[in-house]
C-alpha cells in the first residue's frame, strides 16, 4: 500500500505524544481508517510494523471495536440507529426506504460504492429520533419523505 | 511467615503464595481450567472459586494470593454450585462432539464436567456453530469447543513471545486466530494446542489418528533436532510413534518444544526409509544382504589400505549420532584401519570455536546452562539467530529481554527482532572490523582484569581499524559503534550467544579471537550454537582428527600410549584430516575410500558442486544413514541406519549435558555400532559389545571427560559438565595465534558487491527436516530474504523468483522482502539443497579449518519463467 507521508507523519507526531509505541496503536488504526475509509489487512500490517507491534495483536484490538471496518466500506457511511426511541418512532420503515432507493441492506455496500449502512443501537440522538450519522454528521428528525434528500447530497 | 488455615489445615510460607499453590501444597485439589502451570496467573475461567474468611465473594484460587490468618475453605456448598454454574456457562457453546474429538480422554473441560458439572443445562437456545478451520497445513482450529480460556495466547504471547495468536471481536463472537484468520504465520513451535485445555487448536499430524487411551507406550527421551536437547515423550502404538509430547516437569525445556521437536518426528515414518543394504553392481545399488554388504566394505578397505596405505581411508560422522556410535566408529578407524582421519560436521565450526576458546581462556568455558540466559545482565548474539538454530534456548534470550535486559545482535536479528534493542547487520569482512572495533572500545572503558597475560597482551597488542573506516564499512555510523560499546561495557555478566556463521568464513579465526577478548573483558559466558544433536558428544568421543577419545590431544605420546592400553589398539601418532581438508583429499584422488556415517556431504558442506565432484572421485564409498541421501548416489555402499527413537544411546548436549535417548520402536535395520563391529572384526579388531551401556562403559574407563560415568546413570539428565570434578591437566598453548591486522581485512576482503550469507531456518535442520513431510509442508522450499532498498532495484516482489548466481553456480529461488536487511546483504537458506551452498565457492580457513558458508559478489536477476526446484528428487528418494 502506497502510504503518503501525511498519515505517516501523523503517526511520527502520535509517537512523539506517548510514551510508548502501544499506546499509539489505536490513534494510528483511526488515522488509516479515516485515509482509506476501512482497515484492511496490509493496512493492519503496516501499522503494526511502523508501531512495531506484532500483528496478530494490532488485529485483535481493531477487531474488538465496532467503529473499525474490516470490510471495503463506502464512500459515505450511513450509521441508522433501530434501538428503541428510534424504532418507535419510525426507524425500522427507514430501512425499506434505503433498500427500495439504493438497493442497501445492513452491514452491505452499493454496488457503485456510494453508501455503507450499518445499524446502531443508539447514537445519542433520541431526542430527535429517527436520526442517523452519514459520516460525522448527525441527521435528526428524519421521515419516509426527506431521509433521500438529504442522502442526494452526499456523491 | 504467613500463616493460613484450608479445609481447616493450618499451613504456613515464606512468602505470598496463591491460594491455589497453598492448596496444592497441603495436599488438597481445587479444580482450574484457565490455570497452568507454564502461564502467568489469570483468573479467567472462575472455576477455582474458593471461599474466603471474611470476603464476602468467592475468589479466584489461581491468581488470590493468600495473606496472614486467611482462612480458606475449597469444597463449600456455595463453592460447588459455583463451580457446576461455571461449567454449564462453559457448556452452553461447547459443542459435544466428543466422540469425533481428539482431545477426548484428555480434554480437562471433559474430566471437569464428569466430576463436578451438572447434569444437564438449561440453555434452550442453539449452540453456535462453526467449521472447522482447516486451511492451516499443519494446526486445527475449532471455534466452537473454544472456551476462552487464553491459555494458548498467554502461551504465545509471554512464554513463546511470537504473538501470533489474538482474540478477535468481542462478547459472543470472540475467536482466536491468527493474523490471516486462517492459516498460522508462526513460529508452529506447537505451544499453543499443547497447553489448549479442550480440542480447540489441534495438531494435523495425528488427526482422528490418535485416541490418549489406546497407547501403548510413553517413552521419554531426548529430542534429535538441535544441540539444546530438549526432553520429549514419544507416544507409541502399533510400533509407530504417533505424537510426540513435552512434560511441564522434565529436562531443560519445561514444558515446552519448537516446531522440529514437535511436529519433526514424523521423519521416522517416512515413507522412503531405507530398509536394506544396497551395493553398486555394474553402477547400478541393488539390494544385498547384511553379509553381502559388510562382506564387500571389508575387502575393499583391505585393499585399498593394502595399496594406498591407511591413510587413503577416512571416516565423517554426523552430529545426529549418538555418543556410542560415534565411538565405536573412531575406535574401528584408529584401532582397525589405522588412521586418524576422523571428523565431523562440528569439525567446521563449533568444534574449532569451542577449542579456541578453551584454548584461550579456560577448559569448560562454553559449558553454560541455557536456563542461566534468563538471568544475565546484557545478551550479545552474533552469527545466527538462536530462536531459529537452537530454539528453546532462543526463548530465555527472549524472556531476558522482557525483563528489560539489552540485546545486542550482530547479524540478521531474525526472531529477536522484538526482543533486541539493535541489530547490526553486514557483510562478514565488516563485522570481523566492527569486532575489532568494539573490543577496541571496550578495552578503554574496562580494566584489563589481569588474569590471562597471553591473552591481555593480544588484547593490547591488534591495531583496530580508525572508527570512522570500520564505521563506513559496517554502514553504521560511529555513535552506534560507541553506544554499543558502552551498552556492552556496562554489562557485568553477559551471555555472548556465537553461532556457526561468524566461524566459517575467512576472517572467522580473528572473529573467534575477539569473541574470546570480548568474553574476557565483559566476563561473559559463551553459548555456542548447535545445530545438531550431537555435536559436543561426537567431539568428546574423539571424532576428531586430532584428539583421543580420552579427551587429550594424540599428539602427545604419554597420553596416546595411555589410551592404548586401555583399548588395546594401536593408535598413529600423526593427526589426520579434517573434515574439510579430507574433502579437498577426496578431490584430489588422495582419499580412495570414505565411509559417512549419517551425514549428507552434498548438502552440509559449502559449494555442492565441489563436493559432488570430491564424492565422484571417491574410489569406495560407504553410506550409512536412514535415508537415501544426495550423498548416498554416489555410494558403493549404502547401509540402512536406525532412527535416534529406534535405539539407545546418548547425547551430549550445547551446555554439555549428558542425556540419554532411549529406544521407542522397533527399527529395521541393525544398530550402527553393531555393523561397525562387525566390520572391524574381519580387520581383527574384536570389539564385544552387547549394548549401548557396554560402549558407554568403555568410554567411560577411557575418557578423562566421561570417567566413571555409567548409561544408566545419566539416565536423569542431571549429568552437567565437568561431571566427576576434575579439569583435564594438559598444558594449554595459544602457539599459532598470530595478531590480526584489522587493516588487512579492510584492504583485502574487496567485499563492495552484494554478500549472501546462510539463514539457518526456523523449521529445518540440515538433512533430517527434509524427510518430515510435517515440517516441509511449513516452508517447503528455500527462499532469499532481500532488503527492500535491493528488491526495489531490481523490481521483486515478495514470492518472485530470483536467481541467484556466483562464480560456483547459480540457483533460482523464491524471494522474501525483508525490511531488516541493508542492500549489500541477502540472506539464503539452505535446508534441503537448492540453497546458498550450491553457490558458495570453496575457501577454507587455514587455521579454523573451517569451509566459508558466505559468498560475496553475488548477481541477482530477476527470473520471468517459474523454474521447477528439485525436479530430480522425487526419484532420487526411490533411489536412482
Ligand atoms: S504454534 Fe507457537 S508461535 Fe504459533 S501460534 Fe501457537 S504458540 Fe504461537
Ligand atoms: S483455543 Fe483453547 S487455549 Fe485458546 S482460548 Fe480457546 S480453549 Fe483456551
Ligand atoms: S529446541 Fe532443539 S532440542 Fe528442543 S525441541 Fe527444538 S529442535 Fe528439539
Ligand atoms: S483457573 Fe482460576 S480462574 Fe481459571
Amino acid at each position: 500500500m502506497a502510504l503518503d507521508n501525511k498519515i505517516l507523519d501523523e503517526i511520527n507526531e502520535l509517537k512523539r505524544k506517548y510514551e510508548d509505541e502501544r499506546s499509539c496503536l489505536l490513534p494510528a488504526l483511526y488515522l488509516f481508517q479515516r485515509e482509506y475509509g476501512w482497515l484492511s489487512p496490509e493496512a493492519l500490517e503496516r501499522v503494526a510494523e511502523i508501531l512495531n507491534i506484532p500483528k496478530a495483536t494490532v488485529k485483535g484490538v481493531s477487531t474488538f471495536y465496532a467503529m473499525f471496518s474490516h470490510k471495503p466500506m463506502g464512500r459515505h457511511l450511513i450509521q441508522l440507529c433501530t434501538n428503541v426511541a428510534c424504532m418507535i418512532m419510525g426507524g425500522e420503515r427507514l430501512l425499506d426506504i434505503l433498500k427500495g432507493r439504493y438497493g442497501l441492506e445492513p452491514n452491505l455496500t452499493t454496488p457503485d460504492r456510494r453508501f455503507s449502512l450499518v445499524i446502531m443501537e443508539c447514537i445519542g440522538a433520541c431526542d430527535t429520533a429517527p436520526a442517523m450519522l452519514v459520516d460525522t454528521d448527525l441527521h435528526g428528525n428524519l421521515t419516509e419523505e426527506n431521509i433521500i434528500g438529504i442522502l442526494e447530497r452526499y456523491e | 511467615m504467613i500463616t493460613i488455615t484450608i479445609d481447616g489445615k493450618k499451613i504456613s510460607f515464606e512468602r505470598p503464595v496463591t491460594i491455589l499453590d497453598a492448596a496444592r501444597a497441603a495436599g488438597i485439589h481445587i479444580p482450574t481450567l484457565c490455570h497452568h502451570d507454564i502461564l502467568k496467573p489469570y483468573g479467567g475461567c472462575r472455576l477455582c472459586l474458593v471461599e474466603v474468611e471474611k470476603v464476602p465473594k468467592l475468589q479466584t484460587a489461581c491468581s488470590q494470593y493468600v495473606s496472614d490468618g486467611m482462612v480458606v475453605r475449597t469444597e463449600t456448598e456455595k463453592v460447588v454450585d459455583a463451580r457446576r454454574a461455571v461449567l454449564e456457562f462453559l457448556l452452553i457453546n461447547h459443542p459435544l462432539d466428543c466422540p469425533h474429538c481428539d482431545k477426548a480422554g484428555e480434554c480437562e473441560l471433559q474430566d471437569l464436567a464428569a466430576k463436578y458439572g451438572p447434569a444437564m443445562g438449561r440453555f434452550a437456545e442453539g449452540k453456535r456453530r462453526y467449521p472447522e478451520n482447516l486451511e492451516d497445513p499443519l494446526i486445527v482450529r475449532n471455534r466452537e469447543r473454544c472456551i476462552l480460556c487464553l491459555r494458548c495466547v498467554r502461551m504465545c504471547d509471554d512464554v513463546q513471545g511470537a504473538s501470533a495468536l489474538s482474540v478477535t471481536g468481542r462478547g459472543s463472537k470472540s475467536y482466536i486466530e491468527p493474523f490471516s484468520g486462517g492459516a498460522y504465520d508462526c513460529e508452529y513451535c506447537g505451544n499453543c494446542l499443547a497447553v489448549c485445555p479442550v480440542g480447540a487448536i489441534t495438531s494435523r499430524t495425528h488427526r482422528h489418528g490418535f485416541r490418549p487411551w489406546l497407547m501403548e507406550k510413553e517413552v521419554e527421551t531426548v529430542c534429535s533436532y538441535c544441540g539444546v536437547g530438549c526432553s520429549l515423550v514419544l507416544q507409541v502404538r502399533n510400533n509407530s510413534v504417533v505424537r510426540s509430547v513435552p512434560r511441564s516437569g522434565l529436562g531443560l525445556n519445561r514444558g515446552l518444544l519448537c516446531s522440529k521437536g514437535r511436529f519433526g518426528y514424523d521423519c521416522l515414518n517416512y515413507g522412503d526409509r531405507l530398509d536394506a543394504p544396497l551395493m553398486r553392481r555394474n553402477g547400478v545399488l541393488e539390494r544385498v544382504t547384511w553379509t553381502e554388504a559388510i562382506n564387500c566394505i571389508a575387502d575393499r578397505m583391505k585393499e585399498i589400505k593394502r595399496e594406498n596405505g591407511s591413510d587413503a581411508i577416512a571416516g565423517i560422522v554426523s552430529g545426529r549420532c549418538t555418543n556410542e556410535d560415534a565411538y565405536v566408529f573412531q575406535k574401528f578407524f584408529r584401532g582397525a584401519i589405522g588412521t586418524n582421519n576422523i571428523d565431523s560436521v562440528a569439525g567446521m565450526a563449533y568444534g574449532p570455536a569451542q577449542r579456541f576458546f578453551e584454548k584461550i581462556l579456560v577448559q569448560g568455558v562454553t559449558a553454560n546452562p541455557i536456563q542461566g540466559i534468563s538471568d544475565s545482565d546484557g545478551i550479545f548474539v552474533i552469527g545466527g539467530d538462536p530462536t531459529a538454530i537452537n530454539p528453546v534456548l532462543g526463548l530465555q534470550v527472549r524472556s531476558a529481554s522482557k525483563k528489560g535486559v539489552p540485546v545486542i545482535v550482530v547479524g540478521h536479528p531474525g526472531g529477536l527482532k522484538r526482543y533486541s534493542k539493535r541489530a547490526f547487520i553486514m557483510n562478514s569482512a565488516a563485522e570481523t572490523v566492527f569486532l575489532a572495533a568494539l573490543v577496541d572500545e571496550i578495552k578503554r572503558r574496562r580494566p584489563l582484569p589481569g588474569e590471562r597475560p597471553v591473552l591481555e597482551e593480544i588484547i593490547n597488542g591488534f591495531r583496530p581499524a580508525p572508527l570512522e573506516d570500520a564505521s563506513k564499512m559496517s554502514g553504521f555510523g560511529p555513535n552506534d559503534l560507541v553506544d554499543t560499546a558502552h551498552a556492552l561495557s556496562n554489562m557485568s555478566r553477559p551471555s555472548i550467544i556465537i553461532g556457526r556463521d561468524i566461524v566459517q568464513t575467512d576472517t572467522g579465526h580473528m572473529n573467534l579471537l575477539f569473541l574470546a577478548a570480548l568474553t574476557y573483558l565483559l566476563n561473559g559466558r559463551i553459548y555456542l550454537l548447535s545445530e545438531l544433536p550431537n555435536e559436543q558428544g561426537v567431539l568428546d568421543m574423539g571424532c576428531q582428527p586430532d584428539m583421543l577419545p580420552s579427551g587429550r590431544p594424540l599428539t602427545v605420546e604419554t597420553f596416546r600410549k595411555r589410551c592404548e592400553e586401555t583399548l588395546g589398539i594401536i593408535i598413529p601418532p600423526a593427526p589426520g584430516l579434517s573434515y574439510a581438508e579430507m574433502t579437498e583429499a577426496a578431490h584430489e584422488g588422495r582419499i580412495k575410500a570414505l565411509y559417512v556415517m549419517g551425514e549428507d556431504m552434498v548438502l552440509g558442506l559449502p559449494d555442492s558442486n565441489y563436493v559432488r565432484g570430491a564424492l565422484r572421485n571417491i574410489e569406495f564409498l560407504v553410506v550409512q544413514d536412514r535415508f537415501f541421501t544426495e550423498t548416498a548416489k554416489y555410494a558403493d555402499v549404502v547401509l540402512p541406519a536406525l532412527s535416534w527413537a529406534e535405539k539407545e544411546g546418548s547425547y551430549t548436549n550445547l551446555e554439555r549435558r549428558i542425556q540419554l535417548t532411549r529406544k521407542a520402536v522397533e527399527g529395521e535395520s541393525i544398530e550402527e555400532w553393531k555393523v561397525i563391529s562387525e566390520i572391524s572384526k574381519t580387520f581383527g579388531l574384536h570389539m564385544g559389545y552387547r549394548s549401548a551401556a557396554d560402549i558407554f562403559s568403555e568410554i567411560a574407563r577411557v575418557s578423562q571427560i566421561y570417567r566413571e560415568l555409567t548409561l544408566e546413570g545419566i539416565a536423569d539428565g542431571k549429568s552437567v559438565w565437568p561431571y566427576r570434578g576434575g579439569p583435564l591437566r594438559y598444558d594449554m598453548h595459544t602457539e599459532g595465534t598470530k595478531l590480526p591486522d584489522i587493516v588487512s581485512v579492510m584492504e583485502e576482503s574487496g567485499m563492495s558487491g552484494v554478500h549472501v550469507r546462510r539463514e539457518a531456518h526456523l523449521f529445518h535442520s540440515q538433512n533430517a527436516s527434509r524427510y518430515s513431510p510435517a515440517l516441509l509442508s511449513i516452508t517447503p522450499e528455500p527462499h532469499l530474504k532481500i532488503g527492500d532498498i535491493l528488491a526495489d532495484r531490481l523490481s521483486v516482489k515478495d514470492g518472485d523468483r530470483v536467481k541467484v548466481s556466483t562464480d560456483a553456480g547459480s540457483i533460482v529461488l523464491s524471494a522474501r522482502r525483508d525490511p531488516c536487511l541493508p542492500d549489500n546483504v541477502v540472506l539464503a537458506s539452505t535446508f534441503d539443497g537448492g540453497g546458498i551452498f550450491e553457490i558458495t565457492k570453496w575457501r577454507v580457513n587455514p587455521i579454523t579449518k573451517a569451509p566459508a558458508s558466505d559468498v560475496n559478489g553475488v548477481v541477482i536477476d530477476k527470473e520471468e519463467a517459474i523454474t521447477v526446484l528439485h525436479k530430480d528428487r522425487a526419484d532420487s528418494l526411490v533411489g536412482g
